[in-house]
């Protein structure tokens, strides 16, 4: 936890006004951390997105300033890493003023964290967001009333929509460059600060009873056990359907076509201009592995699509809300491999990549959860780009494989879990969490942040295989291969059953996950193989990037710990069902 | 009685909480009207809400929940 403290060093020059960005988790202070710096952030609708701080510039009349996005938190108690780095931040003293940003659909709760945030005596702007949804609900607020009994500006804000954030800005200015702030003395005793609490909201809050929309009486619904299971079920279904479907149509609809009866001709004969017909850089370039074809084929036509519509359906789940109620839903059958709920969160961002999951595990859970997950998800959770690969693999030569494959991971992820959680000392964290408003999510941000995600993926994913296939070439045209071959054919062609070509992939496949499953698409395969081979690349080492976040994350020990064993069960696995499977033949 | 054992629609008053920081931090409080709105299978967490919140208490919490029933 200490190192989050150490985290939380802000960088400034000395005229810079420093604002903090200060509220409960889930109000919206990342999404006005975003307008305001015009900076690129993840927000999403659920508590905890934050998991340490940002900062970004923000100009007033040519005046600089500095946003730092404080993570959301319930109370300044510094009982968690995500207090604890709030808590420091005031304690630095070297803020000049807080934009303290409030849900107005939930306003008591929020005054609670606003009351003991004027303790610190600093200048405090009010944001108070969300107020479009509250009036929806048919809560009013009076500003004035409000911004009186907390001595200090409030301006309602909208700020999905930028309504409200110039006059936001305007008066964190002027807050800043007043008059020294003396608040009135704030009851430290939680009760008697309820009580506070309780008069303000008597006072500047009124309530009509409204109908529930459409949204809240659905967002109750899919809460409970019924219907709230099948209906998460049919939403997962539906998620992987728009994924692996999409993904199947563009590619072979639009991309592939586009590539083969384009791109492939138009760059062999640019070569061939060149005077290179054959050869050695022939055959790097245009080659079986030719790295201006394999270099744009791979990526853009096999995992593109993927990673894309994956983040459409990420986006969706998180923005509207819904990740949280399946937590709860889920909370039961994860305590069975030893974390909580609301760890489904960062096991689904594993099916787009495991990097953002392993470090989305930082938002309150207990250590030994963080370890669970991470392990899991290295082991045995396919990321978007694999999953691409392994439908380009399998999708047309057998569908059977390629639910057995996912059939297989999801059996591992159980197992995994539930001898991790034996073998394990540390606890489980029991599940506590707010569910936020259902919300249709605000079309704008939606693209941005798919756009954001994709093209994040697609940059980390492209220069680490373009190297990969550049490899892949000159092992395959100079011969290098048959020379390792003779050292590990025992494994690859005795144990496993696959060609020794198959290695390119495990070579590479340290590299990428998805380029230990592409190589096996350039080499003929029986069923069996093909299972084989899936089954290793699934479980084979995660790629490099996960590995220095594991090491970021858990040290050297833990990290080196899980790629061992991912490595090792890859292999055992694998050879496990090709050696069964032939045994069964030969009997039958 | 716990707040574990009440049902779905159930309505109940608050008399004692455990002293876990975030249960008040999240809105509860003692002497607080809430409902109860689901309650999941497998030893999974209860949801209660309290005016237009709702919040899912794992169930070893909620067992230590002290509560009144109210019709």
């Amino acid at each position: 936890m200490s190192c989050h403290i150490e985290e939380a060093q802000i960088v400034t020059s000395g005229d810079e006004l420093k604002i903090l960005l200060m509220g409960n988790p889930n109000v919206g202070k990342s999404v006005v951390f975003s307008k305001l710096t015009g900076m690129e952030v993840m927000t999403s609708n659920y508590a905890g997105t934050t998991v340490s701080f940002t900062q970004g510039g923000v100009t007033y009349k040519g005046n600089k300033g500095v946003l730092i996005d404080v993570p959301g938190t319930y109370s300044l108690e510094a009982t968690s890493p995500a207090e604890e780095v709030a808590v420091a931040m005031l304690e630095q003293e070297v803020a000049d003023v807080i934009i303290c940003v409030l849900d107005a659909t939930n306003l008591e709760r929020n005054l609670n964290f606003a009351l003991q945030l004027q303790k610190y005596n600093l200048p405090i702007v009010f944001a108070l967001n969300l107020t479009d949804v509250a009036e929806r609900q048919g809560i009013f607020i009076d500003i004035e009333a409000l911004s009186k009994e907390l001595q200090s500006p409030v301006i309602p804000t909208i700020a999905i929509r930028n309504i409200g954030l110039k006059e936001l800005v305007k008066t964190t200015w002027e807050a800043a460059t007043g008059e020294e702030k003396i608040y009135d003395e704030v009851p430290q005793d939680q009760d008697e600060r309820w009580k506070r609490v309780g008069r303000i909201i008597q006072k500047v809050q009124k309530v009509e009873h409204r109908h529930p929309t459409f949204l809240e009486k659905l967002g109750d619904a899919l809460i409970r056990p019924f219907p709230g299971i099948p209906f998460a079920i049919i939403i997962l279904v539906l998620a992987l359907g728009v994924v692996v479907g999409g993904g199947k149509g563009i590619r072979a609809g639009v991309l592939l076509p586009l590539l083969n009866n384009f791109y492939v001709p138009f760059i062999t004969s640019l070569v061939a201009r060149f005077g290179i017909t054959e050869g050695l850089l022939f055959n790097v370039l245009v080659g079986e592995y030719g790295m201006l074809i394999k270099g744009i084929e791979w990526p853009i036509a096999l995992i593109l699509p993927y990673v894309f519509l994956f983040y459409v359906a990420l986006s969706f789940l998180e923005d509207s809300g819904y990740l949280p109620r399946l937590a709860v839903l889920v909370d039961g059958l994860l305590q069975r491999i030893g974390i909580q709920g609301g760890n489904i969160v960062p096991l689904i961002m594993g099916y787009g990549c495991a990097v953002p999951a392993i470090l989305g595990t930082r938002a309150a859970t207990s250590h030994k959860e963080r370890v669970i997950v991470a392990s899991v998800v290295s082991l045995a959770v396919p990321c978007a780009a694999q999953t691409g690969a392994f439908v380009a693999l399998l999708g047309d030569r057998s569908i059977f494989v390629l639910i057995l494959v996912y059939l297989i991971s999801l059996i591992a992820m159980f197992i995994g879990g539930v001898t991790l959680n034996k073998m394990l000392p540390g606890h489980t964290d029991p599940i506590l969490i707010e569910i936020p408003n259902l919300l249709m999510p605000d079309r704008q941000s939606f693209f941005k942040k798919i756009l954001l995600r994709t093209r994040h993926f697609m940059v980390e994913a492209e220069i680490p295989m373009l190297l990969g296939i550049g490899f892949a070439a000159l092992v395959a045209e100079t011969g290098i291969l048959n020379t390792v071959g003779v050292y590990i054919e025992p494994v690859i062609e005795g144990w496993l059953g696959l060609p020794k070509e198959a290695t390119i992939g495990l070579i590479l496949g340290v590299i990428r996950r998805e380029l230990a499953v592409l190589p096996l698409l350039e080499l003929e395969l029986s069923t069996l193989q093909l299972l084989v081979g899936s089954v290793v690349a699934l479980f084979y080492l995660p790629c490099l990037s996960v590995l220095g976040v594991l090491i970021k994350e858990f040290r050297m020990k833990t990290a080196l710990l899980i790629g061992l064993s991912t490595f090792v069960l890859a292999f055992f696995i694998g050879g496990l069902i090709n050696q069964v499977v032939t045994l069964l033949a030969i009997f039958i | 009685m716990s707040i574990y054992q009440l049902k779905r629609k159930n309505s109940c008053t608050i008399e004692k909480l455990p002293q876990i920081g975030l249960l008040k931090s999240l809105g509860l409080r003692e002497g607080m009207i809430v409902n109860i709105m689901s309650k999941q299978p497998f030893g999974g967490p209860i949801v209660v809400q309290m005016g237009k919140r709702s919040i899912a208490i794992a169930r070893n919490i909620a067992e230590q929940i002290q509560v009144r029933e109210v019709n």
